[in-house]
């Protein structure tokens, strides 16, 4: 039976009633907790205090003075039955109060804002879960990420890319260890791993996936990380032991040490202006399938060259990206290379970055 | 120790011709459990359409999201009270909330069908539960018969 309505309490069945315009005047107040919300996760108490000293809602002005001070989400809840004026409340005040104390619970425990947003505008209704939806797809669209780009030792980032052989098998996993052991697991791993596991999820999850991850990297300590790692692996031992996921080789993935390295030098001999003219217009799913075959440091030179166009249409390339072969990679690098050396002649480029693009382009898979 | 509340007893009584629908709900979600095995959660969205209970709607959308199963749990049995429903459509949304919360914790379907027929009530469980079962054993052996 469904525990929360197990142990309801009697007078807590019938939710508060309220007008159309007092719901939508709270839908903005859930929206700007979700923001304070987002800001908290990075910057702490000092976000609080500043959302409290603006804040004109007495109730939340209140939570967000006793959550900077270092209150608990159930000191703050027992503050609030303890304090007179906020008994006995018509049924808006009422609705506004549960919003706001489910908020701050969320914004405490660090919950992500889009995931506290669902929660909030739970209890306007669900007529307001596309209004919710719209809210997280406008804040989607605005999203700035830039991922950390992690060379991390330990066996996840080879499971996940097995894993990711037979997308059902990764899935498996993903679902059974469930959103949130998966960020703890994943923040120890760079950013293909995430890349990976985020279609699993749909636009919005994967999203929070991905904020989730880079939010605990800084949140937990390595053997936390190892620990939710190990978890992670283990549901994926089990589920192969019962013959329930197929996992793939992992040296059916990845482009050749050496065409890495060659391919990642070539780019980082080339300078900004060129490489901006040379990858303007290019094919975003061409380019992100020899990004694969770079390292790092030849991922930020791209990112930082390209025209803001070009850039969103890598982007959304690596978004959609699936899973694929060494070979496959390869290929994409080597015709990279080609138009890379057509740009460089043209530009007179140096004679060492001619060569090392040339190497490439010749590469013998 | 089993928690009995009066009130949540008083809105999941209803009719027995009621609760026979019952049948075709539990095997909805066994045979969502199935699909999202063999072809991934994702094609759950074309597994509904406007003309189910908007309650499974949402809530499928959530669990596609991998909304944490606490989350999941508030955030459906919220709308479920502010819908203030009583009787057969009430006892119809905590099953289709019961079979959400199985499907996002990737139940199997004979677990998910071992957690919903409880909603029988305890005089009907048991029986329900064996014609599940039995038709689960029967599946293999009729698709290798195609």
């Amino acid at each position: 039976m469904i525990r929360s309505l197990r142990t309801r309490r009697s007078s807590a069945w019938s939710p508060p009633q309220s007008s159309r315009q007092k719901r939508d005047a709270l839908f903005e107040l859930a929206s700007r907790i979700a923001l304070i919300a987002e800001r908290s996760r990075a910057y702490e108490r000092e976000a609080l205090s500043e959302a409290a000293l603006v804040e004109s809602r007495r109730a939340l002005r209140l939570g967000l003075e006793l959550a900077a001070a270092g209150a608990g989400a159930d000191s703050i809840e027992a503050a609030f039955a303890a304090n007179p004026s906020f008994t006995g409340l018509d049924p808006g005040e009422e609705l506004e109060l549960r919003i706001t104390l489910v908020g701050l619970r969320g914004l405490l425990a660090r919950e992500h804002p889009y995931a506290l947003m669902r929660r909030m505008s739970a209890r306007l209704g669900p007529e307001y879960f596309d209004k919710a939806e719209a809210w997280i797809s406008y804040r989607l669209k605005r999203r700035h990420y830039h991922p950390e780009q992690l060379v991390v030792p330990g066996e996840l980032p080879d499971i996940i890319r097995s894993l990711a052989l037979d997308p059902r098998s990764l899935e498996r996993c993903l679902r059974m260890a469930g959103r949130e052991l998966c960020s703890a697991a994943l923040a120890g791993c760079p950013q293909e791993s995430i890349e990976l596991a985020k279609p699993f999820f749909g636009r919005i999850g994967g999203t929070i996936l991905e904020d989730d991850a880079a939010h605990l990297r800084s949140r937990l300590s390595g053997d936390e990380i190892a620990a939710a790692q190990s978890a992670f692996a283990e549901i994926v031992r089990s589920l192969s032991e019962r013959g329930e996921i197929e996992l793939g080789t992992s040296a059916d993935f990845g482009a050749d040490t050496a065409f890495v390295s060659g391919l990642t030098r070539a780019v980082l001999s080339l300078d900004d202006r060129l490489l901006r003219s040379a990858l303007r217009g290019i094919d975003g799913t061409l380019l992100a399938t020899a990004m694969q075959g770079m390292q790092p440091s030849a991922h930020d030179r791209i990112l930082g060259a390209m025209a803001k166009r070009d850039e969103r249409r890598l982007l959304d390339a690596i978004d959609e990206a699936q899973p694929i072969s060494g070979n496959s990679i390869e290929e994409a690098g080597k015709r990279l290379a080609l138009r890379l050396l057509n740009a460089a002649k043209a530009g007179r480029a140096p004679r060492e970055a001619l060569d090392r693009l040339s190497e490439v382009k010749s590469w013998k898979t | 120790m089993v928690q009995w509340n009066a009130e949540l007893a008083r809105r999941l009584s209803c009719k027995e011709d009621e609760k026979r629908q019952l049948g075709g709900l539990i095997r909805r979600f066994m045979s969502l459990a199935r699909t999202a095995r063999s072809e991934g959660f994702q094609a759950l969205e074309g597994q509904v359409d406007e003309s189910d209970d908007p309650l499974l709607v949402l809530g499928l959308r959530l669990v596609l999201e991998g909304l944490p199963e606490e989350a999941l749990e508030d955030v459906l049995s919220t709308y479920l009270l502010a819908e203030n429903r009583s009787g057969w459509p009430f006892l119809k949304a905590c099953v289709i909330i019961e079979g959400l919360l199985a499907l996002a914790g990737d139940d199997e379907p004979a677990v998910i069908a071992q957690k919903l027929v409880a909603y029988y009530g305890a005089d009907r469980a048991v029986a329900v539960l064996e014609e599940l079962e039995a038709e689960l054993t029967a599946t293999p052996v009729a698709e290798e018969d195609e």
